[in-house]
């Protein structure tokens, strides 16, 4: 397959749902371990996705033990595909999983942040939050003077609180003609993004884009 | 000198992000460099107990240099703390997404430094102190069960499966310790050691994990 085919199908409405799906599901997944933050939950996309996965699983289930030649075949091409769905669905988790135990206090604190959450994740970070402090707290932070007890500490200098590097350098392809010239803040360097071009940038110039879908990470 | 243990602690926490098991824990160290900071918030008390709370840096900028060093090394301590534990707990949830029984194995790898193989169970525990703090053990205790509980909520998913891509949906496998009988959709196996078999990669994957089972390529 070609880039150009690519870059047809994402505007053509020709593909069944289920292909749409695939596509989105993998471009999600790239963009999502390509980005320095953490991307908005695709809460639809996955409700789908995970509905399939289930009735696929279904399907394999109740045909399990047939001997026909045919459907057993057939039962292994299926299982074969759960098999790399279920791949890039824990692929996905994970990486977002990472970013979030990375940034844990910077999310929690941020309500934009907080919205990209998922309401599992968004339990997962409290509770994983919850659970370091107790250990800090146990293993040495409680004999400390109590001005000095705080994890999420600006003063001094230095914040306390990680967070990811909005100009970090991501690859991304345009998939539609961006109009307004792409400008890198803090310096006179802008350009135009057409459609299928691909740039080296910082993230923070792009982010926009990426979101609203008119580009992807590579 | 200040901050001499904090730097020995920090020294340690890069050593273990190097190494596959986890080094036992610097009580001692993590003792002494927490009672550094009282001490050196004893001294800026000390400092500043004459000036009964109207303390004025530009009047004296003697006294000021001092407490902003104190209060400097103070924090310094804290970040090199926080760093080394940082550094174990992410080891610890890592073993714990790994499958391995953090708990249950942490004594092999010191039974091994006593020239006793980790086969010999028993007698390795009560010899060696466990290389994990109480603290520690109760943290991975929580972080186990808020991952069983996370991971239930993706049945379908398995969430700790393996992160390579899958290539085959069948494999080779070859035993490499008895592992008993595992139920398939095909029937039952019986994994014997040195033996070797065509299965399917989904249901042994734990297996392989757990270091029963080596992938043939």
């Amino acid at each position: 397959m070609d880039i150009d085919d690519i870059l047809a199908e994402v505007s053509g409405d020709g593909s069944p749902p289920e292909t749409r799906d695939l596509q989105e599901l993998t471009r999600a997944w790239v963009t999502e371990r390509s980005a320095p933050e953490l991307l908005p939950w695709p809460s639809d996309l996955m409700d789908r996705v995970l509905g399939r996965i289930h009735q696929q699983i279904e399907v394999v289930e109740e045909q399990v033990g047939n001997v026909d030649p045919k459907t057993n075949f057939r039962l292994i091409i299926i299982q074969t595909e759960l098999e790399r769905f279920k791949y890039l669905v824990r692929s996905f988790l994970r990486t977002r999983m990472a970013k979030i135990d990375q940034y844990t206090l910077y999310m929690l604190s941020n309500p934009t942040q907080t919205a990209r959450l998922s309401a599992c994740e968004l339990q997962y970070a409290n509770s994983h939050q919850t659970l370091l402090e107790a250990h800090y707290r146990s293993s040495f932070l409680s004999q400390f003077p109590t001005s000095l007890q705080r994890l999420d500490d600006t003063a001094g200098g230095i914040s306390m609180i990680e967070q990811p590097d909005p100009d970090a350098a991501v690859f991304v392809r345009a998939l539609r003609n961006i109009e307004e010239p792409v400008v890198i803040e803090g310096t006179d360097t802008d350009f135009q993004m057409r459609r299928g071009d691909v740039y080296v940038v910082r993230w923070s110039a792009v982010q926009e884009h990426v979101l609203s879908g008119d580009a992807e990470l590579i | 000198m200040y901050g001499d243990l904090g730097l020995k602690l920090v020294q340690h926490a890069k050593r273990t992000q190097a190494l596959a098991h986890l080094p036992p824990y610097q009580t001692e160290l993590v003792r002494a460099v927490t009672r550094e900071v009282r001490d050196l918030d004893k001294d800026v008390s000390n400092v500043l107990a004459p000036f009964e709370g109207s303390f004025n840096p530009s009047a004296e900028p003697a006294v000021a240099c001092n407490v902003l060093v104190d209060h400097l090394c103070m924090r310094r301590n804290k970040r090199c703390l926080l760093a080394y534990h940082r550094v174990r707990s992410d080891k610890l949830e890592e073993l714990c997404w790994k499958g391995h029984d953090v708990l249950d194995n942490d004594s092999v790898p010191s039974g091994r430094q006593d020239g006793r193989g980790e086969g010999s169970g028993m007698g390795s525990d009560s010899g060696n102190q466990s290389s994990l703090s109480p603290e520690e053990e109760e943290y991975v205790r929580n972080y186990s069960d808020m991952l069983a509980a996370y991971k239930g909520q993706w049945t379908d998913i398995d969430l700790t499966g393996s992160l390579d891509p899958p290539r085959d949906l069948f494999i080779d496998v070859r035993v490499l310790k008895d592992a008993g009988e595992i139920q398939t959709e095909y029937g039952a196996i019986n994994l014997s050691k040195n033996s070797q078999f065509y299965v399917r990669q989904g249901d042994v994957e734990r297996l392989i994990a757990q270091g029963y089972l080596q992938k043939l390529s």
